[in-house]
């Protein structure tokens, strides 16, 4: 017998209608059409409970308000009541947002983390060609009180240099200082340099720094006060990516 | 509505709304597969963020040629509650209890069987309005052919040829983003 019709596997498979016993014999013997009839036997067991998940409620949106504060602290902050950054108040909320159980599911994800970037470095070791290899990259976008037009690109490249392209930041009476940040813990950073005015900078990160902790990179307005530490008005943010 | 090619490529340039139109998309199935294996709202909610988080992270890693955006939200949601549930064993020493939530009695809840739901679900969703509607009649109100042919006006033929596309394409989304089919041996299969 020749294998069975498509619309007849669908009403069998639907249990519409009975096997006739020259089909049966011919699935005996075709892996192919029982095959088929299996996979469709099963799509329609589950298509027939798929009834309450058509019209399922929309996802809350406070739920989405977290997503967004982690995805990009920097524009977390709500109200936007000044371009001060308050990094105390963000460090509290990042510890209210973790629960105990998060450790170690954060500790496998920076383990991820590492893993890609351990096979980046392996490749750039096994002698990989190509042009600059990029290890981390991030987009930084302006803060609610900087206009929308400024922003940057980083990216740290395999030699242990970060690169920072920046476009439409204020203007200063001091320097503008890049920063790479403890997002777990903002009074945690490290300090990269300055862009000296420059639209395009290349900046040495100090050898042993832990990218997948300081990955949230700040653009900061510095006053000329002699105070190595961040003025708390950041200007531009985003999160080193592998 | 945008494809997920295109919002793939929005998210790899870094569009968070780009996230944003994933979680308006996708947020409802992957909180209910997070409450189905976990059991509460609070962890299921905490799991849907650590996943959304994880999408954004690792947004790179997502290849529209591999599956949808939906079968991947999924995929690290599955992980993410496992996660969960092991080192809730680790910390409380609960393992009976774990093992409990983790293997229900009733096959049809496996977390593979969930998942295969949710995107069969999905799918459905995004048939021809026809083919959608004569599947609905078959699946749900368990209505043979002339029977769907006779409440739509219909003829047979049409219904059998939207039933028999409609459960072709069913079946290619749910072999390419089932979480049970990649534990099946892959047979023979040829095109319906």
């Amino acid at each position: 017998m020749q294998h069975l019709d498509p619309d007849r596997l669908v009403l069998l498979a639907l249990s519409e209608d009975q096997q006739h016993s020259d089909e049966s014999e011919h699935l005996a013997g075709c892996a192919g059409c029982r095959y088929d009839l299996e996979s469709l036997r099963e799509v329609s067991e589950i298509g027939a409970q798929t009834q309450d998940l058509r019209d399922l409620p929309p996802p809350p949106e406070h739920l989405w308000r977290a997503i967004e504060a982690e995805i990009a602290p920097a524009a977390a902050s709500p109200g936007g009541s000044a371009a001060v950054t308050d990094l105390a108040a963000h460090r509290g909320r990042a510890h209210r947002r973790r629960s105990r159980w998060l450790a170690p599911v954060l500790a496998a994800a920076a383990a991820a983390v590492l893993a890609v970037a351990g096979t980046v470095v392996f490749d750039r070791l096994a002698g990989r060609t190509g042009g600059e290899q990029v290890l981390a990259r991030a987009t930084l976008a302006p803060l609610e009180t900087v206009p929308a037009a400024a922003g940057g690109d980083v990216r740290v490249l395999a030699d242990g240099q970060m690169r920072v392209d920046v476009r439409g930041l204020p203007l200063t009476t001091g320097f503008h200082e890049v920063w790479l940040i403890d997002p777990d813990d903002l009074t945690k950073m490290v300090a990269i340099g300055n862009l000296s005015g420059q639209p395009d900078v290349v900046l040495p990160v100090p050898v042993g720094t832990d990218l997948n902790r300081y990955r949230l990179v700040d653009v900061s307005d510095e006053p000329h006060d002699g105070d190595a530490t961040h003025s708390g008005r950041s200007l531009l943010r985003g999160t080193l990516t592998s | 509505m945008s494809s997920d090619d295109e919002l793939a490529e929005r998210l790899r340039d870094g569009d968070e709304k780009a996230l944003r139109t994933a979680y308006d998309r996708h947020g409802a199935a992957v909180l209910y597969l997070a409450q189905r294996l976990l059991g509460n709202r609070a962890d299921a909610e905490d799991v849907t963020q650590l996943t959304f988080v994880a999408a954004w992270t690792g947004r790179d890693t997502f290849d529209p040629g591999r599956g949808t955006m939906l079968g991947w939200l999924l995929g690290i949601a599955r992980r993410k509650a496992v996660d969960r549930l092991r080192s809730a064993a680790r910390d409380d020493r609960l393992t009976e209890t774990v093992r409990a939530q983790t293997a229900p009695a009733d096959e049809t809840e496996s977390p593979e069987r969930i998942v295969d739901r949710l995107v069969v679900a999905d799918e459905l969703g995004r048939l021809p309005d026809e083919q959608r509607r004569t599947l609905e009649l078959a699946f749900y109100d368990d209505l043979t052919h002339p029977q769907i042919a006779a409440v739509t006006g219909l003829p047979l033929g049409t219904v059998k040829s939207h039933i028999r596309r409609g459960m072709a394409n069913l079946r290619r989304r749910w072999e390419v983003d089932g979480a049970a089919f990649g534990s099946r041996s892959v047979g023979p299969s040829r095109a319906l």
